[in-house]
């Protein structure tokens, strides 16, 4: 009886072998939030986009749904941030890869050598490319010139969202500026979660300093914690954040491991690292949330 | 339906025949937790096994992982055969020991290696149709498909070829040694095949749910029936059931596959540990008020057969003197009036002679305690069954 409900079901699988209507526009699927709002900026209405994951989703603990098998089947396009920020899924990316589905990996336009290494990750490089927005906009070019490559039936249209995304981001770029310049440099000082905001430092002259290293996965040890209690005292930091994909309770233990040296640090905040904020709000986008990041940085270590 | 959903329950299927089959000789054997234990302790074995061969791929691996398997068994007899502890606790020594040795292992030489316990406990089936087996650019379906199938068709062919074996050591393990084959060989060749399926499973669909598919289906099936090979049968129906229904409650919720599966898994089992007919809940409880009602129903006949007067026999008498509630007395006395045991008139009630025959007889079992005059009590006057 088993191998006839084997059989039936090898029946059904080779009779179904069949791809479903589409209607005609270009399926594309991504994974972070950050390069969801990214590839739609530049795909405008030419395309169908389907995010992966949602507001707040850690990107290292995503957990795949069913709804996914069929977005990731129906897909022509499948954009992704690589360097092992999407875990596991990067693997299935690769082999979808092999068998000629169209997948676009935004880290493959970073020359590695302006990478951020990384002791801790799995591909030795910190997968958190966006903060960096020179690196965001060479990224733009990137998809854009792919997505033309895929699709040039609509290249003109993509161009253009293309170039003109490249103008929101130069504009981005001057007003951060404006906004970091008026703090000092010696009060630059990011004490986060996990270590997400490395290129955010490196183009701002930031000392980042994460109390997890670059995984969420990993938790924080006791010792991890004296440690940057004790930087903290020393250097005497006024706020740590906490952020929006990480839970707040290693940061409120650093905060409580600071206040036991009897020095007073606030929690300046939520930062966005790894998700976007909810749709709907202003931080639900890649400048959005680069904005709120930076206000709420400045105006707590001020 | 698109191919990747078929495969998908397709793939979720095999494993779940695959995983009830020694499933069922797991839970007979009162060893359940022992796949748990395997699906930790593989972990090493899928370390060394990467460290000679350097491929994730590697059919080694596998061989490793099912070895590392029966080395937990193996250990977990050892520090049992001690009697310094009992078997639960000897399984809960070794695995976590074994799992551990696997997870430093991984941190201290394949950091950048994809081996991480996440990987391994908890596989995603959501995957599995795009990981394909291409041979020479010919697309020939999932690959954790083959890799499941031919598990599952050496578990059958192993299962055909040692029926005999595996059932006799199962349920006496005295009678096997005594026909000459050995208990500790088909346990070891038991333990293997778990382990291989756990290996093979792992990848495509996590090894909780591939625990979830050993022993819930097989627990299930022992509720429903004594027969090996109906339980066998019953298993397979229950975990594919479970395996299917699991992946639409997942598209119906849009959530994780695995964990859906699980969660009817779950379900089934508790509704036939609910309704199963002789073993169930509801049926246990049913059978015990039965019971007490007889036993009321036989205290009652025995009172009216000692007492011939008038004033014991009175119908309001007996609710003080029996010291039942109204309602229990109301219910004794309505079960003997259907019975035809007792007449009641005026309010005074008597014992026919069928009941007087019944009350004799039961009379008669209680000083002699014989056996088969309670048999024979029963098919005479079978009260709720006749």
């Amino acid at each position: 009886m088993k191998k006839y409900i084997i059989l039936v079901l090898l029946i059904t699988v080779f009779a179904c072998q069949q791809k479903p209507k589409k209607n005609g526009k270009l399926q594309v699927v991504t994974t972070t939030t950050m390069i969801t709002d990214l590839v739609k900026n530049i795909g405008g209405d030419k395309i169908d986009i389907q995010g992966l994951m949602g507001a707040g989703v850690d990107p290292h603990l995503y957990k795949a749904s069913e709804g996914d098998v069929s977005k990731l089947f129906n897909a022509d396009v499948i954009v992704y941030n690589g360097l092992h920020l999407e875990g596991k899924l990067e693997d299935v990316f690769e082999k979808m890869r092999q068998q000629d589905k169209k997948t676009i990996a935004a880290s493959d336009a970073i020359d590695t050598a302006t990478l951020i290494g990384s002791e801790y990750f799995a591909s030795n490089y910190d997968p958190h490319i966006w903060f960096d927005i020179a690196n965001w906009e060479i990224i733009t070019q990137y998809i854009t010139d792919k997505l033309c490559e895929f699709d040039a039936e609509n290249a003109a249209t993509y161009k253009k969202n293309g170039a003109n995304y490249l103008k929101t981001l130069a504009s981005l770029k001057t007003t951060i500026i404006q906004q970091v310049n008026s703090l000092p440099i010696e009060k630059r000082i990011l004490v986060t979660a996990h270590d997400a905001f490395n290129y955010f430092g490196k183009e701002f002259q930031f000392n980042v300093v994460g109390l997890q290293g670059l995984s969420t996965a990993t938790e924080a040890g006791v010792k991890d914690v004296q440690r940057l209690a004790n930087f903290i005292e020393e250097k005497n930091v006024k706020a740590i954040f906490v952020e929006s994909s990480v839970p707040k309770r290693t940061v409120e233990a650093l905060q409580e491991a600071v206040r036991a040296k009897g020095k007073e640090v606030v929690i300046g905040g939520t930062l966005y690292s790894d998700a976007l904020g909810s749709r709907g709000t202003a931080e639900a986008t890649y400048i959005g949330m680069y904005k709120h990041n930076v206000k709420i940085i400045v105006n707590s270590l001020k | 339906m698109s191919s990747a959903q078929i495969e998908i329950q397709l793939i979720a299927s095999i494993v779940a025949i695959a995983c009830a089959i020694p499933g069922t000789f797991l839970v007979l054997r009162k060893m359940a937790l022992i796949s748990d234990a395997i699906s930790h302790s593989i972990l090493p074995g899928l370390v060394l096994g990467f460290f000679i061969t350097h491929d994730l791929n590697s059919p080694l691996l596998i061989v490793m992982a099912a070895l590392s398997g029966v080395v937990t068994v193996v250990l977990v007899e050892f520090i049992q055969k001690t009697r310094l502890v009992k078997e639960d606790t000897a399984i809960g020594l070794v695995f976590p020991v074994l799992f551990s040795i696997g997870v430093i292992m991984i941190a201290k030489n394949a950091n950048d290696v994809h081996l991480d316990t996440d990987a391994i406990l908890l596989g995603e089936l959501a995957f599995a149709p795009f990981d394909r087996f291409l041979v020479d650019g010919a697309d020939l379906g999932p690959k954790s498909l083959w890799i499941i199938g031919t598990i599952l068709l050496i578990t059958i062919g192993l299962l055909f070829a040692f029926f005999k074996e595996l059932k006799i050591s199962t349920f006496d393990a005295g009678l096997a040694t005594a026909l000459g084959f050995s208990p500790i060989m088909i346990h070891y060749g038991l333990m293997s095949v778990a382990s291989i399926t756990i290996v093979g499973s792992f990848d495509a669909v996590g090894a909780i749910l591939v625990v979830a598919l050993m022993i819930a289906p097989a627990a299930t099936a022992y509720l429903l029936t004594d027969n090996l090979k109906r339980m066998l049968v019953l298993s397979v129906i229950f975990g594919v059931f479970s395996a299917i229904a699991g992946y639409w409650l997942a598209h119906w919720l849009d959530a994780s596959i695995s964990g859906s599966m699980t969660t009817i898994l779950g379900i089934v089992f508790l509704l036939v540990y609910l309704f199963a007919p002789k073993r169930g809940l509801i049926s246990v409880l049913y059978r015990n008020r039965q019971q007490q009602i007889e036993v009321s129903l036989l205290t009652f006949l025995l009172h009216l057969n000692n007492h011939q007067e008038i004033s014991e026999r009175h119908i309001n008498h007996l609710n003080e003197h029996i010291n039942w509630r109204r309602v229990r007395s109301k219910s004794v006395l309505d079960l003997a009036l259907k019975n035809n045991m007792i007449t009641i008139d005026k309010s005074i009630i008597s014992l026919t002679d069928k009941g007087k025959n019944f009350t004799d007889k039961a009379i008669d079992y209680i000083i002699t305690n014989d056996h088969s005059k309670i048999e024979s009590i029963k098919e005479d006057f079978f009260l709720f069954r006749g």
